[in-house]
């Protein structure tokens, strides 16, 4: 398989900034990976994500996503990718279906096509009964539900997910985490940042650490902690971004 | 299309959903309007429809003094007396009551006016046509015009022209008539009587002024433009809390990720809220022309020009969207947004004239008035209300309004661009 995307030499310095936030950042992910982007706070990931994404513009370098530019052809990229973020990111005087399809009609996604998805992602992901109900009285875990399922909705062929299981219970961690490996292997490549490693280990098909906005090591989980000799991703992650306190 | 359908249905359902926001925006202003309307109405009575306390002392009682007496009372400017209560009214009487500041004008007819006119008018004739042997001139009385000093030019100079205008026309009267008188003796064939052709020159009626350029709007003219303008923009809460949530909760963020421009973004919550100006201004209208006669105010007179009501309803409108915008743009915070929101909108509103109308502020304020968007707004309206004007007539305040949304709207995105 391909290079699905490519990211070479990217650099970014916020305005006001000395440091960079992303500083010659390369890597690679091919197509129908899970691929992991872990660091500690203020590593570069967000910043990173956000260049893919379109939020951002680098100063210095480029990244390719299906074969387009981010600088130059991102109205290209935006339909391809999908885009899980760490809020929320919903409407929460509306409901799950309200939102859904709004984000549908965003994607483009013709009414007769779209009601049959919402309607079948919210079943999948146990939201059926509670469609009609406004997100504000949702759960942290049904929040978290319908957010993954606004970025499943087109079909992306990329899915850029962060932190999509932080902050809820075991079940709804679970039903998340087992829909996203059956659309990974559907075919769905994923990038995935999280601080829960352990989540990342057994999640990610590879992984690359990040530290001041540089990739400090990258492999597949299990090489990587084979390399290092350490007893987990976690331990490797100390080891390789060091103790201290980052914000 | 179906992005743009999505995204105003977004918008809409967002102001469906903040029922508080929706009272704001609507029930708030419809009750000031009722309410401020109410209590101005008779200060602007007392402002517009004040008379000029006018005494007259009608000594002549024939056509000269009727005439001018049927003017003043003609005029609907002054409010006439022709008598005292305390004592009978006299050349000096008269002259007192006007020192005394009791009346701003006195006007004594001397008696015999009229006859004395006519005399002299016929000994000029008569020794136009020979017949004439008199030669000891006829001793003319004046009119008197008392004057207070605090009395405008303005009506002293109206009084004035009324009194040699009726005079003049008397004297021409005359003329003709003896002239007419002494062509029949001299003639073979008598003539008929000649008169005076009424007006051959047309006078086109204009709106009253009370001053050079000022045009005074009663109490519901005034509100309905004024409070009409105060809703459009208090909407500016509501659309940069709008803006606002959408950037703290992520979902702008989400969108700016989705093939989502950032012109159909705006475009549709200014369509969004465009609707709901429209909404505003159309139930203001409704309420200043069926409920406020009701409450027995005047009912609101809307033009004839629809082209200049939709053009500034548009205008107005979008200037209110485009601040909204820039705030909602640039605040840090729900809470920055609505105080300074809420303030700048009373402030603009107070500097605009929407409480105390700019005509009867000071002249330092009615220049600084001129800097206010809701002045242009209340300005266009009492155009197309007071005026009667045309869509041409709104034209420069439409463009001023026009031109504030297209600043606002930059000047938002570059900011929002930059950071």
């Amino acid at each position: 398989m391909g290079h699905i995307i490519e990211i070479k030499d990217l650099h970014k310095t916020y305005k006001g900034n000395v440091n960079p936030s992303v500083d010659g950042l390369s890597l690679c992910v091919e197509e129908g990976d899970v691929f992991g982007l872990l660091g500690p706070n203020g590593a570069g990931k967000t910043t990173t994500i956000g260049i893919l994404c379109g939020l951002r513009t680098p100063d210095r370098g480029d990244a390719s996503i299906c074969g387009y530019s981010v600088k130059e052809a991102m109205k290209k990229i935006k339909p391809l990718i999908g885009v899980v973020p760490q809020d929320f990111a919903l409407y929460p005087m509306l409901t799950a279906v309200e939102n859904l399809r709004i984000f549908g009609g965003i994607y483009n996604i013709p009414r007769k096509q779209l009601m049959p998805k919402i309607d079948s992602l919210l079943d999948t992901f146990g939201l059926s009964s509670s469609r009609n109900r406004a997100i504000e009285k949702y759960s942290g875990g049904m929040k978290r539900r319908v957010n993954l399922i606004a970025g499943l909705l087109h079909n992306p062929r990329i899915l850029f997910l962060d932190e999509p299981t932080v902050g809820i219970d075991v079940q709804s961690r679970h039903v998340i985490l087992e829909n996203l490996k059956r659309i990974n292997k559907e075919g769905t490549t994923m990038v995935y940042t999280s601080h829960l490693l352990e989540e990342a280990e057994h999640f990610c098909s590879s992984i690359a650490l990040v530290d001041d906005g540089r990739i400090v090591c990258e492999g597949t989980p299990k090489a990587l902690v084979a390399e290092a000799g350490t007893k987990s991703l976690e331990e490797l992650f100390l080891l390789k971004t060091g103790k201290k306190l980052r914000d | 299309m179906r992005r743009f359908w999505a995204l105003l249905y977004k918008d809409i359902l967002l102001l469906i959903r903040d029922l508080a926001g929706l009272a704001m925006m609507f029930l708030m202003p419809l009750a000031l309007v009722v309410l401020m309307t109410y209590l101005q109405d008779s200060t602007f009575n007392s402002i517009t429809e004040h008379k000029i306390p006018l005494l007259l002392l009608d000594e002549d009682r024939d056509s000269l003094g009727i005439s001018i007496g049927q003017s003043v009372e003609a005029s609907h400017i002054f409010s006439v007396d022709t008598m005292l209560k305390e004592e009978p009214l006299t050349a000096l009487s008269l002259e007192r009551e006007v020192a005394k500041g009791h009346y701003q004008i006195g006007i004594f007819i001397p008696r015999n006016t009229t006859e004395k006119i006519r005399l002299g008018i016929r000994k000029s004739v008569l020794g136009t046509f020979g017949s004439d042997t008199d030669t000891v001139p006829i001793r003319m009385d004046s009119i008197s015009i008392f004057v207070d000093p605090t009395t405008k030019n303005s009506f002293k100079a109206t009084i004035i022209s009324s009194i040699r205008e009726y005079a003049a026309r008397l004297q021409a009267d005359f003329v003709l008539r003896e002239v007419s008188v002494e062509v029949n003796r001299i003639v073979p064939v008598p003539i008929g009587k000649i008169e005076m052709p009424k007006e051959l020159v047309g006078i086109k009626e204009r709106y009253a002024r009370l001053d050079e350029g000022r045009l005074m709007p009663n109490s519901v003219q005034h509100n309905v433009s004024a409070w009409s303008m105060f809703a459009v923009f208090f909407i500016v809460i509501s659309l940069s809390g709008n803006i606002i949530k959408e950037r703290d909760d992520g979902s702008f963020t989400r969108l700016m990720t989705m093939p989502c421009p950032y012109w159909l973004y705006l475009q549709a919550k200014m369509v969004a809220y465009l609707m709901v100006c429209l909404s505003q201004l159309f139930l203001m209208f409704l309420m200043g022309v069926y409920v406020l006669p009701l409450l027995g105010l005047p009912a609101l007179e809307m033009g004839h020009s629809v082209a200049a009501l939709v053009l500034m309803s548009f205008s107005a409108s979008l200037a209110a969207i485009g601040y909204g915008i820039a705030i909602g743009k640039m605040a840090t915070s729900n809470q920055q947004a609505a105080v300074f929101g809420s303030i700048s909108v009373v402030i603009m509103a107070a500097v605009g004239g929407v409480w105390i109308p700019v005509f009867v502020m000071p002249e330092i304020m009615q220049t600084i008035s001129r800097v206010s968007p809701l002045n242009w707004g209340v300005s266009g309206f009492y155009d197309i209300f007071v005026r009667d004007g045309d869509w041409h007539s709104v034209l420069p305040e439409c463009a001023a309004l026009l031109s504030f949304a297209v600043l606002c709207v930059t000047t938002a995105i570059v900011y929002d661009r930059r950071r």
